[in-house]
């Protein structure tokens, strides 16, 4: 038996059910204005760029680059048994306003990561619990 | 130097009483006996009584709340006609603007805490997986270092900026708490670049000496108006200007550029502080900004406009920031050294007023006659507040 997870998880609220249902089917989804066609990150329940409310869950590519990293010696609650880890900010690709958006790094020796280094969102499950999360590795497909 | 003048009529108000509580680890003291304390301590300062307050911010409490209203019953149930908030500059700037509105004479802004910080060393393992809101930073294992540790990398990537360069920050105002004896760092003594660079990496690029002090203490501010306030005991200091600004909300959005040319919350509360002041910022004698990191520190400048974004570590290096510089800032120690209670913000004025006051002994600033000082928090300079300070 898996040993209990206990890093936080999220509550899951009625209005960003839609993105965590996403990750359990193995999607990024984020949400785009209709009226404007811009993305939002984090979400919202109104569009940042012309406040309306016409929004629609969007699948996204699940690329990016890393837009910063910092690399974590001593870490908070059940994070403590985990350092050194890597915490990255990841500048998706979509546009036309690329989002930014927090998570943690795996699968990536620390000597290589750097701003810049192209890389995916992957999904994990939380052991005995019902909720899926993502992180982001080394894109090995980017060119 | 245009002198401390009236803003369309109004009356000036003053900050009178200020007062620090011992600031420390383990000082064995509840928050209510510290706030006690600090309000007792800073009415005496000004040599008025607490039945004359007649307006309350609490620091950072919400905009109508128990807290006021506890404290209303507890200074004596008389009616309270102020109820603000916000960080320190940003109370004694919004109670500043009460007091010439009219709308009460005799404002307290104050704080305490005790026991528990935000370092992850304060933070037990969990039983169970705590349930935090959907995008909350902590489900991703971030704290407050590793969120500024991305923006100082970001930055030191955009700019060419060294951890030298950050180090030299804490330095600097390690030096400066050397002189304050209240301060909790300076007992031990100076430190060096090389001390900031081979102290324990908590996440990279910040090491321990990059990061603000965690202990507890509390404080209090007093602001009455002019005709009061020239009957106190201290020499007035007064509040020429101030104003807070937010744009984003508490470390879940991230733009890019994250240095935009424009600036934003802290560049538009600090422009509008100059504006009502009516000063340029040449004419700032001594300043005080959030050090919470040494990195902070640099962007404090560079947003504040003393200097162009990217050119803080030139600024610092050339010794603009020190004792005997142009401007020096942090004379007590600031977060780095001097001391964080959680919502320090205030330290920051109570340091320039006793800077105007000429109450700083080693540390003083000669001729003091004008400050700054700046908060920020609740997101990476995402609130922000900035207050514009004169003696006559």
């Amino acid at each position: 038996m898996a040993a209990p997870y206990l890093k936080p998880l999220p509550r899951v609220s009625e209005e960003n059910r839609p993105f965590w249902d996403g990750l359990r089917e193995r999607e990024f989804r984020a949400p785009r204005c209709r009226d404007c066609g811009e993305f939002g990150w984090v979400p919202y329940p109104a569009c940042r760029n012309c406040f309306s409310t016409d929004l629609e869950w969007v699948p996204l590519s699940g690329k990016g680059v890393i837009f910063s990293y910092s690399i974590v010696y001593r870490g908070p609650g059940a994070f403590a048994e985990d350092v050194p880890y890597v915490l990255v900010l990841v500048e998706l690709a979509e546009q036309p306003r690329p989002m930014i958006v927090l998570g943690l790094l795996e699968d990536c020796p620390h000597a290589d990561v750097r701003i810049g280094l192209p890389v995916t969102v992957t999904f994990h499950e939380a052991p005995g619990e019902d909720v899926t999360l993502y992180r982001f590795a080394p894109d090995t497909a980017a060119g | 130097m245009r002198g401390a003048h009236e803003v369309s009529g109004a009356r000036k108000a003053a900050i009178v009483g200020v007062y620090t509580t011992a600031q420390g680890r383990r000082l064995g003291r509840t928050k209510v006996s510290l706030e006690i304390e600090a309000i007792k301590g800073a009415l005496a300062d000004a040599g008025l009584a607490h039945t004359q307050i007649d307006g309350l911010s609490p620091l950072l409490a919400e905009p109508w709340s128990k807290t006021h209203m506890y404290w209303a019953e507890q200074l004596g149930a008389r009616p309270v006609t102020y109820i603000g908030t916000g960080q320190g500059e940003g109370a004694v700037a919004k109670a500043a603007a009460a007091v010439s509105a009219g709308v009460c004479n005799v404002a307290l802004a104050w704080v305490a805490h005790v026991g528990g910080g935000q370092s992850p060393g304060t933070k037990a393992v969990p039983t169970a997986a705590p349930r935090l809101p959907d995008f909350h930073w902590e489900i991703q294992g971030a704290y407050m270092t590793p969120l500024y540790a991305l923006w100082a990398q970001r930055y030191m990537h955009e700019f060419g900026v060294s951890s030298e360069d950050l180090a030299r920050v804490a330095v600097i105002h390690r030096d400066h708490a050397v002189l304050n004896p209240e301060s909790v760092m300076g007992r031990k003594g100076p430190i060096t670049i090389e001390d900031v660079l081979s102290s324990r990496m908590i996440a990279d690029p910040l090491h321990l000496l990059d990061c603000s002090i965690e202990n507890d203490g509390g404080y209090a501010i007093v602001i009455a108006a002019e005709e009061i306030a020239r009957d106190c005991a201290q020499t007035p200091v007064w509040v020429l200007g101030g104003a807070e600004a937010t744009a984003t909300d508490v470390y879940q959005t991230f733009n890019n550029p994250w240095f935009p040319e424009e600036g934003k919350s802290v560049r538009r509360c600090t422009d509008m502080a100059f504006d009502m002041a009516g000063i340029d910022r040449q004419e700032i004698d001594v300043a005080n900004l959030y050090d919470c990191f040494t990195v902070t520190m640099l962007r404090d400048l560079e947003e504040m406009g003393f200097c162009k974004i990217g050119e803080a570590a030139d600024y610092v290096r050339e010794g603009h920031t020190r004792l005997g510089g142009s401007m020096p800032c942090n004379t007590d120690g600031g977060l780095l050294s001097n001391s964080h209670n959680t919502n320090p913000s205030g330290m920051s004025v109570i340091e320039i007023v006793r800077q105007l006051r000429g109450e700083c002994g080693e540390r003083q600033v000669t001729d003091a006659r004008i400050g700054v000082a700046l908060g920020q928090g609740g997101s990476i300079h995402g609130l922000a507040s900035t207050v514009v300070l004169a003696r006559d």
